[in-house]
């Protein structure tokens, strides 16, 4: 098990959440790696700013709501240091506009909590495929 | 007396008059006298003059006028001088003469004794008019008639003299050259004359009425002797002519004959003359009796009786008033006649004339207007007692003073001169009658008056009678009047308030020149209710005929608010408050003022829309805030449950399956769905804080609370709330301000409901009535929009709402605190427009908690707006 994932790890896309729910944090990185992806959790986003992950990061994860900077602040942000991450949003308020203008940013997709595995896989593909 | 009788020589009298003569005033020199130097007093010579005088009075009587005019010669050194003594027959002299003859003259005109001139056409005359001292010159330039009375007098002094009062004569000195002038001394000298004159006068008269009384004696007795001849003939003629009543009599108290004219008096006929029943002692009443006996001593005395004035009884013992005189028959002793005069119509109008002074009098002494007399000189002569009030004068004090002293200085000029011109042409220069003059008070004051004025010719002369009322109060009056009708209108103005007067009966409406000008119509637009009309806002037309209704039968108070629509097709806001009032006929008037409160009531609509804009704005943001929040706490561990459950799946589905990691997302699931369970519970405590007051209560007093609270905003959205409340309704059981919020959003719904409606009066019904079951139903209708049938169920779900401003969750809460009151809020279409939302509830508490724990927190209204 352990072999397996360090071997993946070198040629598995990263797959980055950040989340302050740590339920998610918990749960989503091990579906991630069901899916065949290589995941890191972070709690806010000035975590993963912080971290090596970011140049890495194929595909991003993020909250809408959280304390500090918020979904939709870090993918400003990430625009202003042009690190296009393809971002999937998620999100357990159910807000149309929201939704709406996130994606009109360049969010791939946002998806309202809980969201099924297959709706996820979906949005992640989406991201990942080739310019 | 020289000369006297002796001339009538060639002097014309006043024969014929020509007219075109010289006015009086061109002959008159009389103001130069003081002007001119004069000679000093010499009063050696006038002193042995006025001696000679004296003795000459006193020793030689008849020659006292030639003494008189002698005297004048001799002190003025004059030319010619005499006197001019008023007379009837131009001989002797009479104080009611209307002529002057001249009795005596010495001098140049000596020739000239005897003649005379008119009392009304000639120098003399303008002396005792003007009643002073006269300086003629050439005096025949006016009177013709002295032309040839040679030599022509250059000029000629004339001063007045005057016995009891009254004036009887002049004196006077002639200068017939330029020789020498009269001067002030002679005017002086002559004045003193003067007395001697009315003396000298006094003396000639004695001894011409010792002459009368011999001649008269003489004449008596050739009168007598007459008598005697041609009596009877004489009395039958008097008797026959029955101008006055004539009878017969004699001391026994008999009237033996009488004619027709004294029985008409008395109304005897001749048949009670002919049997002796007329007896003068009869018919006298008794008070007269004494009066009676004096004419008889006369009678008995000197044969006459003065005629007196007494009373005879009529034969119908009326009393008839008489003059009675009359005389014995010479000779007889016992017999005589009398004359009796009916004095009933004099008396008549003596006692009217009488009454007619009294009640003038009366007038005038107790007018509070001032009243004064004024003579033809201007001056006063009666001023009644309101003058000291008003004027603050004495009437006394008045007597005699100009007119001109109630006047202010610089009115005087104006009126002397429209006066004099009166008096010469007949030309007023005012309105005589209420003209408003200013009157000057002793204090100085001056004050407004209106004035009246009256005038009586009477022996030739103009006497004026004015009537000044102090109209100072009135003027104040006025003008107060004014300034607050300024006030009003200016008021009015300000207050974009108008007013109106609407006699019912006639229609008569009268507006105030700001309500014409918030309607915007001219003023001379006679106004009319069909005009009025013209101007309601269309969709206020109803409301308008119902209160014109109202109040053409009601006579009561009335208030409304209702709408104009201008013919640019802007709105005005108008509020209407009317009082009905009884005009001086008994007729229905309303008495109303009218703002416009345009201003106000878009200012308060304004606010209105941002109050409710912002309440919509804080539900559906509170709203938001709590189903936001209750979604984020739910959604996050169900994520995770769905997340883990999923992965789960997965790993059991791998091959080989890793049953490890399929333990593990399985043992997470099952936490998040605990933790989920946890949030709910901590929802539920969350909402639970309050618990409910259960209480017997009377719902229709909570409903009256309610209406109370709800009925500006009601009127305001002109929504016509008709209460029809049960009596005896059974108390209910429950929450009173839970059951009033529920009361309070249908009372909303339905006027919301409403809100579009125009075409009909907005009426909402709020009715309670006992139901089934020992239950209690209220419902309120409305006739609104109402809603399609198929949408009844939708109505009381969370969110659901026909309206823009969705009160769609209050329905949904009304139907939780209902249903928590074990009852039923239920909604049904109206036969008509609108619908009725109805709820029921039992009386009995069964059933009820106040535990929000078991039964679950009741949901107001407030919390979810």
């Amino acid at each position: 098990m352990e072999s397996r994932q360090v071997r993946r790890a070198v040629d598995r896309p990263l797959v980055s959440v950040v989340d302050d729910d740590e339920s998610v944090r918990e749960s989503l990185p091990d579906l991630l790696g069901e899916f065949g992806f290589a995941a890191r959790a972070f709690s806010s986003a000035e975590e993963f700013l912080a971290s090596d992950c970011v140049d890495q990061t194929r595909c991003l994860i993020l909250d809408v709501a959280m304390p500090g900077i918020s979904g939709p602040e870090l993918q400003r942000e990430l625009k202003l240091r042009r690190r296009e991450i393809p971002i999937v949003f998620i999100t357990a308020q159910r807000e149309e506009t929201v939704r709406r203008q996130v994606i009109e940013r360049g969010a791939i997709e946002c998806l309202f909590k809980p969201f099924s595995d297959t709706a996820l896989l979906e949005a992640i593909n989406l991201a990942l495929r080739p310019k | 007396m020289s000369g006297y009788g002796k001339s009538a020589n060639d002097v014309p009298l006043e024969g014929s008059i020509p007219t075109g003569t010289a006015p009086l005033e061109s002959i008159l020199r009389t103001e130069e006298l003081q002007r001119r130097p004069s000679r000093p007093p010499d009063y050696e010579k006038e002193n042995r003059a006025l001696v000679k005088l004296v003795s000459a009075l006193a020793d030689s009587p008849g020659t006292i006028f030639q003494t008189l005019a002698e005297t004048i010669q001799d002190i003025t050194q004059c030319d010619s001088a005499g006197l001019s003594l008023l007379t009837k027959d131009g001989k002797k002299p009479h104080v009611e003469g209307q002529r002057f003859y001249w009795p005596a003259i010495c001098g140049m005109w000596n020739p000239h004794v005897g003649g005379g001139t008119p009392r009304n056409f000639g120098p003399c005359g303008d002396v005792l008019d003007q009643n002073r001292t006269l300086l003629f010159t050439h005096f025949e330039r006016r009177y013709p008639y002295l032309m040839p009375v040679s030599p022509t007098a250059e000029e000629c002094l004339l001063v007045p003299f005057y016995v009891d009062g009254k004036a009887v004569g002049t004196i006077w000195g002639i200068m017939h050259s330029e020789r020498r002038k009269f001067d002030a001394e002679d005017n002086r000298v002559m004045a003193s004359l003067g007395k001697f004159a009315s003396s000298a006068y006094q003396s000639w008269m004695h001894i011409e009425d010792l002459k009368i009384q011999v001649a008269q004696r003489e004449k008596a007795e050739a009168e007598v002797r007459e008598l005697a001849s041609g009596l009877e003939a004489k009395i039958r003629r008097l008797v026959e002519a029955n101008v006055v009543g004539i009878v017969m009599w004699n001391l026994e108290g008999t009237i033996t004959g009488g004619n027709e004219a004294f029985l008409h008096t008395v109304q005897y006929d001749r048949e009670d003359l002919a049997a002796g029943r007329v007896r003068w002692k009869d018919l006298t009443p008794l008070e007269w009796s004494d009066r009676d006996e004096r004419a008889i001593d006369q009678l008995k005395a000197t044969g006459i009786f003065q005629p007196y004035e007494k009373e005879f009884f009529r034969k119908d013992g009326g009393r008839v008033p008489i003059l009675l005189g009359g005389a014995l028959f010479e000779g007889s002793g016992n017999e005589g006649v009398a004359f009796v005069l009916d004095l009933t119509e004099q008396k008549r109008q003596e006692s009217a004339r009488l009454y007619s002074e009294e009640r003038y009098r009366v007038v005038v002494e107790t007018a509070s207007d001032v009243v004064v007399n004024v003579d033809d000189k201007g001056s006063i002569v009666f001023a009644n007692p309101a003058t000291a009030t008003i004027f603050g004068y004495d009437p006394a004090e008045l007597a005699g003073k100009p007119l001109t002293l109630l006047m202010p200085a610089y009115m005087r000029e104006l009126h002397q001169t429209g006066f004099s011109r009166y008096l010469a042409t007949g030309q007023r220069h005012m309105n005589w009658q209420g003209t408003e003059l200013t009157a000057l008070r002793k204090n100085g004051e001056e004050f407004p008056v209106e004035v009246s004025f009256g005038e009586i010719t009477r022996d030739g002369h103009k006497t004026f009678t004015g009537f000044l009322r102090d109209i100072s109060k009135r003027k104040q009056a006025e003008q107060a009047l004014r300034r607050s009708e300024a006030f009003l209108a200016e008021a009015q103005h300000l207050s974009h308030t108008g007013s109106f007067s609407w006699r019912v009966a006639t229609g008569e409406i009268t507006w105030s020149e700001q309500l014409y000008r918030i309607y915007e119509l001219e003023n001379s637009v006679p106004v009319t209710l069909e005009l009025i009309r013209t101007r309601v806002h269309p969709e206020d037309l109803t409301l308008y005929e119902r209160m014109v209704e109202e109040a053409r039968i009601g006579a009561s108070d009335f208030e409304w608010q209702y709408r104009l629509l201008m013919p640019d097709h802007s709105i005005k806001y108008m509020h209407a408050l009317a009082r009905p009032t009884r005009d001086q006929d008994g007729q229905l008037e309303y008495i109303a003022a009218v703002q416009d409160v345009t201003a106000r009531r878009l200012a308060e609509e304004a606010r209105d829309k941002a109050r409710s804009e912002l309440t919509h704005v804080a539900r559906v943001t509170s709203l938001g805030t709590l189903t936001a929040s209750i979604a984020h706490e739910l959604n996050q561990p169900l994520s995770g449950i769905v997340t883990n459950a999923s992965t789960c799946l997965r790993m059991l589905a791998a091959d080989p399956p890793n049953v490890d990691g399929a333990r593990e997302t399985a043992r997470r699931t099952i936490r998040d769905g605990n933790r989920a369970s946890e949030m709910i519970t901590r929802l539920r405590a969350l909402f639970s804080k309050k618990s409910t007051t259960i209480q017997a209560l009377d719902l229709n007093e909570a409903i009256r609370e309610v209406i109370a609270l709800s009925m500006s905003e009601l009127q305001k959205n002109r929504v016509i709330l008709r209460p029809e409340l049960a009596q005896d309704l059974p108390l209910v059981t429950g929450d009173r301000v839970q059951l009033q919020q529920v009361i309070l959003n249908l009372l909303r719904n339905a006027s919301d409901a409403m809100s579009t409606v125009d075409d009909r009066p907005r009426d909402l019904l709020i009715r309670t009535e006992p139901d089934d079951n020992d239950r209690v139903r209220l419902s309120v209708s409305d006739v609104g929009m109402g809603f399609e049938p198929q949408a009844a169920d939708k109505l009381f779900e969370a969110f659901y709402s026909t309206k823009n401003e969705g009160m769609g969750i209050g329905l949904s809460v009304s139907r939780s605190i209902i249903e928590h009151h074990h009852g039923r809020l239920w909604a049904t279409p109206n036969n008509g427009p609108g619908v009725t939302f109805s709820f029921s509830i039992p009386c009995r508490p069964e059933g009820l908690t106040s535990d929000g724990a078991r039964a679950g927190r009741i949901p107001s209204v407030s919390d979810a707006a």
